[in-house]
């Protein structure tokens, strides 16, 4: 008696709790698309993207039907950096990849055969006053200028690519030795913790890193990308030599739509702030501080080369990567 | 006569028992309770900022909350069958290879240099190669999985097949029995307490692999929820989930132990009798 009565009062118990369940994983509901393809079947495209700010333009603009038109349906395979990204790429698990040009510089350099097609989004100029990202340090660290980071320890997130050589290059404009910099490799979510715990003089993030360490009495010491090279491409669209080769027609209606796309979100940013906040799972207000990059499928080939020949300068590449193979544009 | 004094021995070494697993209990209660204490009071102390280690109880409520999502229970079902998958596949590949090569001298001498070789190298070292064969699939974080698990099982067996008594071995052959009557009832019993300790620790490491995998893949699960919580630092969603983890760890291993108990009902060591 006493036992069914104590598994019953479990049962009540549970059938309770239960009784306020969520699905956050349900599908969500179908946004309204214009589609006004031939009503051919799409192709499946796998792509691979960081779960960063930046994807928020590809997100927004599956949703708004553009890949669609061209006969592609986009599948986002979420990557944890481009050391996961381009093997994968490279054994045809996916097919495209959003990332930064350096992945691209180093398998250039071993001829493995990752092609850059175009530019996914950039920093901004000069005369947008602020960037997508920036070292910052704690108020009272006394770092307030570039050539202060001379003999310090400075974080950048993945060591020997596009963080340390614009750093050191910016350090250098303005007077100190580059050479003296400690760099030290922590993930953007780390720095904070890492400048108050003091085992970083200074670190390289992005937003939303990037305005809450200077919200909370940060400094923003310097936007290294900005300083060097003005509008230099934070990310690209990278596949391999084997798809241009073999599947041509997918590769350019894949960069034609990515053209679209792009030149869409810059226009629309409310859009693409509302992808963020759906997608990413981040609130409203977290989406709307996000200090988004250009997006453009326009590649500055000249800015590639210079990063290329700073990144040689510095020893970060043993060589320049053979541009004429590297960057195929569609 | 005898039968006069019977009843009293018994209901004293029951209430006995009883006082023994109520103790148990209590100190394991009791542990628990430490712990949660030890991690309420670090944050609260400011050993560390709270904005880095929530509160325990921030994190335990926050639990409460995601076990009512449907997606939390999705996520925690994908990592418990891939666990499965991987420690199945390493179990019966470990049982296969360890009683054929355990069983014979020369193989067995023959393979103990490359054993020993390959059983310290890591498997997070050969997530690189897992993807570059599989892309980002489940089955490479299965690759990682297997491997780890293979030689924690292998290993036990190995042993267990070569752990065969001298005396029963000979009685055996003395008498004549078949190998096929030899491995049901001279190999499998000697092995099988060996299996029974490989597998539960198995379990343990499938299920560390799996998480790890789901963390730096970004497979499905409950590894992958951490990472994208801390891509955008919500440390109070990681914490939840690294108590996930801890649980399933404790659920797998209170599991694996019933499992032993049961299947090794008759061996000495849980019977508690005295070896003549």
């Amino acid at each position: 008696m006493k036992k069914s009565l104590a598994t019953l009062g479990a049962l009540a118990a549970a059938a309770l709790f239960l009784s306020g369940c969520t699905d956050s994983g349900a599908a969500p509901e179908p946004t309204a698309t214009t589609t006004e393809g031939g009503g051919g079947e799409l192709t499946t495209v796998r792509v691979a993207a960081l779960p960063i700010a930046e994807t928020g333009a590809l997100w927004a603009a599956m949703d708004e039907g553009i890949f669609a038109d061209y006969g592609l349906e986009i599948e986002v395979v979420p990557a944890q950096g481009g050391a996961q990204a381009i093997p994968a790429l490279l054994s045809g698990d996916i097919d495209f990849a959003i990332g930064q040009p350096f992945g691209p510089f180093r398998a250039n350099l071993q001829d493995l055969g990752a092609v850059i097609i175009s530019n996914y989004a950039s920093s901004l100029p000069v005369s947008a006053g602020t960037d997508v990202n920036a070292v910052v340090s704690l108020g009272d660290s006394g770092i307030t200028g570039p050539a202060d980071l001379a003999g310090k320890r400075v974080s950048v997130n993945s060591l020997g690519a596009a963080g340390d050589v614009t750093i050191m290059k910016a350090v250098q404009d303005a007077g100190g030795d580059p050479t003296t910099i400690e760099f030290v490799e922590v993930a953007f979510p780390e720095v904070q913790a890492q400048l108050e715990a003091g085992n970083i003089d200074a670190g390289w993030v992005p937003d939303p890193f990037m305005s809450q360490i200077i919200g909370a009495g940060g400094t923003m010491v310097v936007h290294p990308y900005q300083a060097t090279i003005p509008g230099l491409s934070l990310l690209t669209n990278i596949t391999t030599q084997d798809m241009i080769d073999n599947n041509s027609e997918l590769v350019t209606a894949y960069a034609d739509a990515m053209s679209e796309a792009l030149s869409w979100a810059a226009e629309n940013e409310e859009a693409v702030r509302a992808a963020l906040v759906k997608y990413m799972e981040i609130p409203e207000a977290a989406a709307a501080g996000i200090t988004l990059p250009v997006f453009t499928a326009d590649l500055n080939v000249a800015d590639l080369e210079e990063l290329a020949s700073l990144a040689v300068g510095y020893g970060v590449l043993d060589a320049e990567p053979n541009f004429d193979t590297l960057i195929q544009e569609q | 006569m005898a039968t006069a004094t019977a009843p009293a021995p018994t209901r004293k070494r029951r209430s006995a028992n009883a006082a023994r697993s109520a103790r148990k209990i209590g100190l394991g209660l009791l542990g628990i309770l430490g712990m949660l204490a030890t991690w309420q009071l670090i944050p609260t102390l400011g050993i560390v900022s709270p904005q880095y280690l929530p509160y325990a109880t921030d994190t335990l409520a926050n639990l409460f909350g995601e076990m009512r999502d449907l997606e939390f229970w999705r996520n925690v079902g994908r990592t418990l069958s891939l666990w499965g998958i991987g420690l199945a596949i390493a179990t019966v590949a470990a049982i296969v290879l360890g009683t054929l090569i355990g069983l014979f001298r020369f193989p067995r001498k023959a393979t103990h240099t490359t054993v020993e070789f390959l059983r310290p190298i890591p498997s997070v070292a050969l997530i690189p190669v897992a993807i570059l064969i599989f892309g980002l699939q489940p089955q490479a974080g299965l690759v990682i999985i297997v491997y780890a698990t293979f030689w924690q099982v292998f290993v036990q067996v190995l042993y267990g097949v070569a752990d065969i008594d001298t005396v029963a071995r000979d009685t055996a052959r003395s008498y004549g029995l078949s190998k096929v009557s030899q491995f049901r009832s001279l190999i499998f019993p000697t092995a099988l307490p060996y299996l029974m300790t490989g597998l539960r620790l198995g379990a343990a490491v499938a299920l560390i692999l799996t998480i790890t995998a789901e963390l730096v893949i970004g497979i499905p699960g409950i590894g992958s929820q951490i990472t994208n919580a801390l891509t955008v630092g919500d440390w109070l969603t990681v914490y939840t989930y690294v108590l996930v983890a801890g649980l399933l760890g404790l659920i797998v291993n209170l599991v694996f132990r019933f499992i032993e108990r049961h299947a090794l009902s008759w061996h000495q060591s849980v019977r508690g009798e005295e070896v003549l």
